[in-house]
């Protein structure tokens, strides 16, 4: 199967510090692929890398096979590549369906016909559609600031998605949510994988919520690779256990 | 648009359009200045209010549109040449000022835009040869267009009038497009905007460029209307004046210019009746205003209509969308 995200060698420092160590791993078409490690491990250094928030000091990244290390985010997300924030990351003053059109928007033609065409960039049907995909119809037009914070990552996850992203990276998408609203996101998360094929990156800490949604795991720690492969694999390997716990 | 809105406006439109018939000269003068500072507010609003981009450097594009205008007029060129000069000359600067705040936020942004108007203003005062320096500018021509000759306080009242209109339309136009939401998230989360594909720095740039090119377009019909510039008129005072009238009014609020600048011309004449103490109540009224409603006098109508709507008939707050 063809890597749609390949990560080389890549290699992050603040100052004295290493963030990210010669980290090599790939995505393939379709895959769900896991990352996961202690807190300090790199894990969203390492996807800032990839993402072109941040440059990488040594390594490269990418895409489909195209060298895309230090590509600007917008023109990686034109590219397919789409991301979720570890922190909630909505537009609070802008309604659901608004947070949904703005972030397809940018897909829909040039910036002088965006500026001349229809208000809604001819998006609502599709905001209307991945509104109803996230659960999230009786809150349309509802503030997204005043939303649940449940709410707010469903709402996170659904703008990840309105481009029609080929390669999702979700940063913690279960942090923080209640257990109903976990498994809802989870179902939703399944269910768009399975409908678009979309290749999906995950950091999560929430063992529970990896094992039932990714295919394969790579456990990071002190910045390297410590382990790689099935979930249930990853879960009984000892230096993963002692990743976790030996600190 | 609400309906509430909607008729308020209405009421609006028929005053501006009526108030000339009823007042004196002075009168008209006055309501004149509101029209033009109204347009340059609308472009600080942009940039500030919906874009997040803060500047203290839109008195010194008014400068540069009335400088324009003051200096081509005479030489024989069309104001409305002239007029769409200045505009094109302030979208240029603000789109280059706009690269600092590439790399700046904040306080320091307005730093770097506050020296810019120091830079204007120096300009203006030392290279005589262009602007005649400290002695500024006499007698820069009222415009005759298509026959109609708007020499006179009323007829010029509604070129401005005319011109507020269209720029309004316009920039309405604008923030409902999908440009409004751009700037809006912009000014909200730019980290989160580049990750969906937003080209942050280009709408920047365009917040700041378009925001100037107002500025410079309400200095073209400054020029006209008070007939002598000097440096002194575009110093920092005007661009804190202007940054006044929106906050006053409601950043980030399609209308609040228009209420802010309306407050800010009208109120220290009508304070005059206090004589000799009409600033010192103006400041007061504006301290006052701004501790306790920080969204502007709009903002606390907002919230006042919300709080009756929702004890009246138990319904929750309405939310905002994207639109202006």
């Amino acid at each position: 199967m063809t890597a749609v995200l390949e990560v080389s060698n890549i290699r992050k420092t603040f100052g004295g510090i290493v963030a990210v160590d010669d980290v090599s791993l790939k995505a393939r078409a379709g895959e769900i692929l896991g990352i996961i490690g202690p807190n300090g491990s790199g894990k969203s250094t390492l996807f800032n890398c990839v993402l072109g928030q941040l440059q990488p000091s040594a390594g490269e990244v990418r895409i489909d096979g195209k060298l895309t290390t230090g590509m600007r985010p917008c023109d990686l997300n034109r590219l397919g590549v789409s991301r979720t924030f570890q922190l909630l990351q909505v537009f609070p003053q802008l309604s659901v369906r608004d947070n949904l059109i703005l972030a397809g928007q940018e897909h829909q033609g040039s910036m002088a016909s965006r500026l001349f065409g229809r208000a809604d960039a001819g998006l609502s049907d599709a905001a209307g559609e991945m509104i109803e995909f996230f659960g999230l119809s009786h809150l349309v037009h509802e503030r997204a600031g005043s939303l649940s914070y449940g709410q707010q990552k469903l709402l996170d996850a659904a703008m990840a998605f309105m481009a029609g992203p080929r390669l999702v990276l979700l940063d913690e998408p279960a942090g923080g949510v209640n257990l109903t609203m976990l498994g809802q996101l989870r179902e939703r998360l399944h269910a768009y994988h399975a409908e678009r094929n979309a290749t999906f990156v995950v950091i999560e800490h929430q063992m529970e919520f990896v094992m039932a949604l990714c295919t394969r795991v790579v456990a990071l720690a002190e910045g390297r690779v410590i382990a790689e492969g099935a979930p249930q694999d990853i879960r009984r390997n000892p230096v993963v256990i002692e990743a976790y716990l030996g600190h | 648009m609400t309906r509430f809105g909607g008729i308020l406006v209405a009421i609006a439109a028929v005053t501006a359009v009526a108030a000339p018939f009823f007042l004196k000269p002075f009168g008209i003068f006055l309501i004149s200045t509101w029209a033009v500072l109204t347009i340059a507010a609308i472009g600080l609003n942009l940039t500030l209010g919906y874009a997040g981009q803060i500047s203290l450097a839109q008195g010194a594009f008014v400068g540069i549109g009335a400088y324009t205008v003051a200096l081509l007029t005479p030489a024989g060129m069309p104001f409305f040449v002239a007029f769409m000069a200045a505009g094109l000359l302030c979208f240029a600067i603000g789109w280059i000022l706009g690269y600092p705040a590439l790399r700046v936020q904040h306080h320091y942004l307005a730093f770097v835009t506050l020296a810019f108007t120091t830079l204007v203003f120096l300009v203006l005062r030392n290279e005589e040869w262009l602007t005649n320096g400290i002695y500024g500018i006499t007698g820069t021509p009222r415009p005759n267009l298509l026959g109609w000759k708007t020499s006179g306080a009323r007829d010029f009242y509604f070129l401005c009038l005319g011109t507020l209109t269209m720029l309004s339309l316009a920039t309405w136009w604008m923030l409902r497009s999908p440009w409004g939401r751009a700037f809006l998230a912009l000014r909200e989360n730019p980290i989160r905007a580049l990750s969906l594909g937003l080209d942050t720095r280009r709408y920047t740039l365009m917040a700041f460029a378009i925001g100037s090119s107002l500025g410079g377009l309400a200095g073209a019909l400054y020029a006209p209307l008070v007939q002598f510039i000097e440096p002194n008129s575009f110093s920092f005072g005007l661009s804190f004046n202007l940054l006044l009238m929106v906050i006053v009014g409601g950043s980030g609020n399609f209308f609040g210019p228009f209420v802010g600048v309306l407050i800010a011309v009208l109120l220290p004449e009508w304070l005059r009746i206090t004589q000799g103490y009409y600033l010192i109540a103006y400041a007061a009224a504006v301290m006052v205003i701004l501790a306790f409603c920080p969204t502007g006098v709009l903002g606390l109508i907002e919230r006042t209509r919300m709080l009756v709507r929702h004890k009246v008939t138990g319904m929750p707050p309405l939310t905002s969308g994207a639109g202006p």
